[in-house]
C-alpha cells in the first residue's frame, strides 16, 4: 500500500534504511467478535518501528489503537474470537504464523509490555520480589531492576505486595518485568493514563531513558497527543482502525496534514487559550467500530468532507520526508493550528450581590479505619476546608486522586457526612454530574424517565413534563430519539449530557461537576466543556467544578482551588493563581501544562492519609522546604489580591 | 444527521422487542433447552386434560405390560400409568413451581430490605436468615409434616419456609453491589425518596440473578419434592404423584419392572429438563 522504506526515511529517526526495523507490519487486518457481531478493527495497517525508536500510537476509543499494540504481541483475547490477515514481523519474527512456543519464546526474551492498570496486571496475591524473580531469575537481579526503574529501598520493596505500593510505583514494577529480559520491544498500552499529572511525567522520562539506555523501541500506545508528543520521535494517529497520519513529532504539531490530527491539537488546552470564548470541538462521536462508514471514518465529522470522501476509503500516501497521510484532499486544505473565531461567550454570571452559592467553613470529614485486631484512628479526609463560592460563580477544585476533592464535593452535595465546621448551600439542593456518567445512570432506565423523575420530585405537573423533557434535551444538544435510549444505547458523551440535563432540568443554584470529562475522548470532551460553560451563563448557575487538569479549570472557572491531602493550599482567581502561582505545589501543578516553560519535577507520591507528613502536608516533597516546615503547619495567608489565598510559609512572608 | 441515523435504528430496534430477539438468535442448544421446558410445562398444566383415562380408576388388567392401549403399562389395580404419569408431573412441576415463587418472593423482599437498609436491619435479617439456612430443609419437613400431618400442601408449606433464605441471601447481595453504584447518589441527589430508589433504582436490578437462581433451582425442588413424597410425606396414595408411586411400586419392581420405574424417568427428565433450560435462561441473561 505504502511505500515502507519512507515510513523510516530521514523524518523517522537515525535508523539506516539497511537496519532491519524492529517491527514491521503491513496491512494488517484484524476482526474480533462480540455479542456474534464481528466488527472489522484494524483495516489495512502499515506500521514500522525502526530499533530504538520511540513511536507514539494516538487514537480515542474505538479506534483500535490497543488491538494494534495487542497484535504485535499475539496478545488478543480469545474470547473475542480474533482473526488476523496480513502481516506481522517483530524482530523477524512472524507474529501471525508463529507456534506458540516461537511467540512464547519472543515476549519472554525480546517483548515488553505495560498496561494502564498496574493494579490488574500485577498479581495482587503475589510478593513483587516473587514476580520479578520469575522474569529476572535471582533476587539479585531483581533488585537491580528495581533500582533500574528507579524505586527507592529496593530490598525492602521486594517483599511488597502489589497493593501496598503507590499507583506510580506500581507502574515502575510493571516497567522493570518489562525490561527484564532486555527487550528489543516495549508496547506500553496507555501507561500514564491512571496515574496523577505529577507521577506521569516521571513514568514517561524513565520510559524514554530506559529506551535510550537499552536502545530497545517502545511504542507508546496513548489517547492523549500531549503524552505522545512528550516522549516519541514519530506520532502515528490511528481513527476508526485506518492510520490517519504519520509524521515525526514535530512536524505534526506545527503542522498537521489530516483534518483529524489538526482537530485533535485544537482540542488540546494549554495555558495561552482563550478563554473568553467556547473550545473548537468536532461535532459527533468517534465511529463505532461494529457500525464503519464506507468511506474515509472522519467523513462524518469532517469540516472539510466533499461527496467523494464517504464514498472511497482514502489510502495512505507519502507526504514528504517521513511523513504519511490518509486524506485526498490533504493538498488542497491549510490545516496549520489555527485560533477558530467563534462568538466570544458573554460574561459570566458571576453575582457579588446575591446569597453565596456555597459557604463551607472549616469543614472536616472523617473516616474510620478498622483492621480485624482493633479500631484504628480515624483518617482526617477533610481537614478544614473553607471555600465560598458567590452566586453564579465558577469554581475549579483541583488536586490529585486521594486529596479529599471528591469528598468535599460528596460532602456539599450531602452525599457524605461532615464530622465537623458548617456548610451551607442555601435552599436548594445542589444537583451533581459525576465523573462516569455510564454509572450514574441507571441501566433499565431510559433517559426521559431518569429526566422525568427530577421533575416529579421538583413537584412540576404530569401534563408539563414530557415538554420540560423534550425542551432540555434541545438543550444540551441531544437528539430527540435520545429520550428513549438507555444508557447503554448512548455513547458516552451523550450519557454525559443525559447526566447533565437530569441535573438542569430543575435549574439548581450550585451545580457540582466531578470530573465530567476525565473519562470522555479528547474530542468529546470539549462539547461538553462548552455545554457546562453555555449552561451556566444561560441558567446563572455556580458551578463547583472537580478536575485533576489545571488546563480544564483554567478554561472553566473564575477562580481556583488547588487541594492537597485534605486542605486547600491555594485559591484565587483563576488568571491569577496560574500566571502567578505563589504555593510550590501549585507551581509544580502548572508546570505540567504544555506551553509553561520547564516542567516542575515533584519527588515522590502524594502522601498517604493513613500516614500524613507531619507540619506542612507538602513539605517532604516540596523544593522550598525549611525545618520549620516539617514541624508547623502554615496559615492561610492573602497574597495580594483580596481573595488570593495561599497556606505556605512562603507566602506568609510575602503577605 | 448522517452521524445519527445509524444509532437511530439500532436504538429503536433495541428497545422493546429486546428479549425476544435474544431467543431469536441463541445458540440451537438453548432454543431446543427452553423448547422442551416450555413443551413439559404446557404438558403439566393440561396434565389431566390430556390424560387419556382417569388416572384414579382401574381401566385395565392389572400390572399389564406397556401396549399402545397402555403406553407406560398399568399398575397393581389396573390403573392407567400413562395418564398417573401425566398428572403427577403436574403436581410435582407446579408445586416445584410454587414453592420457588414463593421463595423468591419472600427471599427478594427480604434481601431488598436488608441490602438497602444496611446497618442494624440488614444484620438482625441475616442472622434470622442465617437460622433457617442452618436447619437441614429435608429432615424439618420431615418434622413439620411428622407434627401437621402428611399431605401436599403441608410439605409445600414446610419446604417453602426453608426455602427463601436461599434467595434472601443472594438478593443482598446483589443489591448490596448496586447499591454501591454511583447511580444511587444520583438518584438521591435528584429528590427520588427512599421507596422511589428501592423499587425503581435497585430491585430491577436484582431481577435477572434471582430468575436466573430460581430456574436453575427448580430441578432441586423437583428431586426433594419427589424425594418427600416418596417417603410417604407428600399427596398421599392413590393420588397419582410421581414420588410416592415410585415408592409404593417399587415392591413389583422384579414382577413389573414399569410401575415403580415409568414415574422415576419422569422425575429424572423433568429435574433435567429443568435444569438444562436453567443454564439456557442463565446464557440469556448473560448476554442481555
Amino acid at each position: 500500500m505504502s511505500a515502507p522504506t519512507e515510513v523510516l526515511g530521514p523524518g523517522g529517526t537515525a535508523a539506516t534504511a539497511t537496519e532491519r526495523p524492529i517491527v514491521d507490519a503491513a496491512d494488517l487486518n484484524v476482526w474480533l467478535t462480540r455479542d456474534h457481531v464481528e466488527s472489522h478493527v484494524l483495516r489495512g495497517v502499515d506500521l514500522r518501528i525502526a530499533p530504538g525508536e520511540i513511536v507514539g500510537l494516538v487514537g480515542e476509543s474505538g479506534s483500535g489503537k490497543t488491538v494494534l499494540g495487542m497484535s504485535l504481541l499475539r496478545l488478543l483475547p480469545e474470547a473475542a474470537r480474533p482473526r488476523a490477515e496480513g502481516r506481522i514481523e517483530v524482530d523477524g519474527v512472524d507474529v501471525l504464523a508463529g507456534s506458540e512456543d516461537t511467540l512464547r519464546e519472543l515476549r519472554r526474551h525480546r517483548l515488553g509490555a505495560v498496561f494502564q492498570d498496574p493494579m490488574t496486571s500485577l498479581d495482587p496475591t503475589m510478593r513483587i520480589g516473587g514476580q520479578l524473580r520469575e522474569v529476572a531469575g535471582s533476587d539479585g537481579d531483581a533488585i537491580e531492576l528495581l533500582e533500574a526503574v528507579g524505586i527507592p529501598e529496593p530490598r525492602r520493596r521486594l517483599r511488597a505486595y502489589p497493593h501496598e505500593l503507590s499507583g506510580g510505583l506500581r507502574q515502575r514494577v510493571m516497567i522493570a518485568m518489562a525490561i527484564a529480559g532486555e527487550p528489543r520491544l516495549i508496547v506500553a498500552d496507555e501507561p500514564t493514563t491512571a496515574l496523577d499529572v505529577t507521577v506521569q511525567a516521571q513514568i514517561l522520562d524513565l520510559l524514554s531513558t530506559l529506551c535510550r539506555d537499552l536502545g530497545c523501541s517502545l511504542l507508546l500506545v496513548t489517547h492523549d497527543l500531549a503524552v505522545a508528543a512528550q516522549i516519541a520521535q514519530r506520532v502515528v494517529v490511528l481513527y476508526g482502525g485506518r492510520i490517519a497520519e504519520v509524521a515525526p513529532t514535530e512536524a505534526l504539531l506545527e503542522h498537521p496534514r489530516h483534518p483529524y490530527s489538526a482537530a485533535l491539537l485544537r482540542s488540546r488546552l494549554d495555558v495561552e487559550m482563550d478563554v473568553t470564548r467556547p473550545l473548537p470541538t468536532l461535532h459527533g462521536d468517534p465511529p463505532d467500530p461494529r457500525d464503519l462508514p464506507a468511506g474515509c471514518p472522519f467523513a462524518p465529522r469532517c469540516e472539510f468532507a466533499r461527496p467523494e470522501c464517504e464514498i472511497r476509503l482514502p489510502s495512505l500516501d507519502p507526504a514528504g520526508p517521513g511523513r504519511f497521510d490518509a486524506c485526498i484532499r490533504s493538498e488542497e486544505i491549510d490545516l496549520r493550528p489555527k485560533r477558530v473565531e467563534l462568538e466570544p461567550w458573554v460574561a459570566p454570571p458571576v453575582d457579588p450581590e446575591a446569597a453565596d452559592a456555597l459557604v463551607a467553613e472549616d469543614v472536616q470529614v472523617e473516616a474510620g479505619t478498622a483492621s480485624f485486631w482493633r479500631r484504628g484512628a480515624p483518617v482526617k479526609i477533610l481537614n478544614g476546608v473553607d471555600l465560598r463560592i458567590a452566586g453564579g460563580e465558577c469554581v475549579a477544585l483541583v488536586g490529585e486522586s486521594g486529596c479529599g476533592k471528591t469528598t468535599l464535593v460528596k460532602a456539599v452535595a450531602g452525599l457524605v457526612e461532615t464530622s465537623g465546621g458548617r456548610l451551607d448551600v442555601g435552599d436548594k439542593s445542589p444537583q451533581m454530574v459525576f465523573q462516569d456518567a455510564g454509572s450514574s445512570l441507571t441501566p433499565w432506565l431510559t433517559s426521559r424517565e431518569l429526566v422525568e423523575e427530577r421533575l416529579r420530585s421538583c413537584g412540576v405537573p404530569r401534563a408539563q413534563r414530557a415538554e420540560r423533557v423534550r425542551a432540555v434535551f434541545a438543550q444540551v444538544g441531544l437528539p430527540a430519539w435520545a429520550t428513549d435510549a438507555r444508557p447503554a444505547q448512548l455513547s458516552g458523551g451523550q450519557r454525559q449530557r443525559v447526566a447533565i440535563a437530569r441535573a438542569i432540568v430543575a435549574p439548581p443554584k450550585l451545580l457540582l461537576c466531578d470530573e465530567p470529562t476525565s473519562a470522555l475522548d479528547v474530542s468529546v470532551a470539549a462539547g461538553v466543556l462548552n455545554l457546562i460553560g453555555r449552561l451556566r451563563r444561560e441558567l446563572g448557575m455556580a458551578i463547583l467544578f472537580v478536575t485533576h487538569d489545571i488546563a480544564v479549570a483554567r478554561l472553566i472557572a473564575d477562580r481556583v482551588a488547588v487541594m492537597y491531602l485534605g486542605r486547600i493550599v491555594e485559591s484565587g482567581p483563576a488568571t491569577t493563581v496560574i500566571a502567578d502561582p505563589v504555593h510550590p505545589y501549585t507551581k509544580a501543578l502548572i508546570s505540567s501544562l504544555p506551553g509553561t516553560g520547564g516542567r516542575i519535577k515533584l519527588k515522590g507520591s502524594p502522601p498517604s492519609l493513613f500516614d500524613p507528613p507531619s507540619g506542612c502536608a507538602f513539605h517532604p516533597r516540596c523544593a522550598h522546604a525549611r525545618e520549620e516546615c516539617a514541624t508547623r503547619a502554615p496559615h492561610i495567608v492573602a497574597v495580594g489580591d483580596a481573595r488570593h489565598e495561599v497556606d505556605c510559609v512562603l507566602a506568609e512572608e510575602r503577605g | 444527521m448522517a452521524a445519527v441515523e445509524p444509532v437511530l435504528r439500532s436504538g429503536a430496534s433495541l428497545s422493546r422487542p429486546h428479549r425476544w430477539r435474544l431467543v431469536r438468535h441463541a445458540p440451537l442448544s438453548d432454543k431446543l433447552a427452553l423448547g422442551t421446558l416450555a413443551l413439559i410445562t404446557l404438558v403439566a398444566l393440561l396434565g389431566p386434560t390430556i390424560a387419556p383415562h382417569d388416572p384414579l380408576a382401574a381401566v385395565g388388567p392389572a400390572s399389564h405390560a406397556p401396549t399402545w392401549q397402555y403406553p407406560l403399562g398399568t399398575d397393581e389395580v389396573g390403573r392407567d400409568m400413562f395418564s398417573r404419569v401425566l398428572c403427577g408431573l403436574q403436581s410435582t412441576w407446579l408445586a416445584a413451581i410454587a414453592v420457588i415463587v414463593g421463595g423468591v418472593l419472600i427471599g427478594g423482599a427480604i434481601g431488598l430490605v436488608a441490602g438497602a437498609a444496611g446497618g442494624w436491619i440488614d444484620t438482625i435479617l441475616m442472622r434470622i436468615t442465617d437460622v433457617f439456612l442452618a436447619l437441614p430443609a429435608s429432615i424439618l419437613a420431615i418434622a413439620v409434616v411428622a407434627a401437621i400431618g402428611p399431605s401436599l400442601f403441608h410439605t409445600l408449606l414446610a419446604v417453602s419456609i426453608l426455602w427463601w433464605p436461599y434467595y434472601a441471601r443472594l438478593v443482598r447481595a446483589e443489591i448490596r453491589s448496586l447499591a454501591a453504584r454511583p447511580h444511587l447518589e444520583a438518584a438521591r441527589l435528584a429528590g427520588v425518596g427512599w421507596g422511589g430508589r428501592l423499587w425503581r433504582h435497585l430491585l430491577p436490578g436484582a431481577i435477572p440473578t434471582a430468575v436466573v437462581a430460581a430456574s436453575l433451582d427448580v430441578a432441586n425442588l423437583v428431586v426433594l419434592l419427589a424425594g418427600l413424597s416418596f417417603l410417604g410425606l407428600g399427596a398421599q396414595p392413590p393420588a397419582p404423584e410421581l414420588g410416592s408411586m415410585t415408592a409404593t411400586g417399587l415392591s413389583s419392581l422384579l414382577t413389573s419392572w414399569w410401575i415403580p420405574v415409568m414415574p422415576a424417568i419422569a422425575i429424572f427428565l423433568l429435574s433435567l429438563v429443568a435444569n438444562t433450560a436453567g443454564d439456557s435462561i442463565r446464557d440469556l441473561m448473560d448476554r442481555s
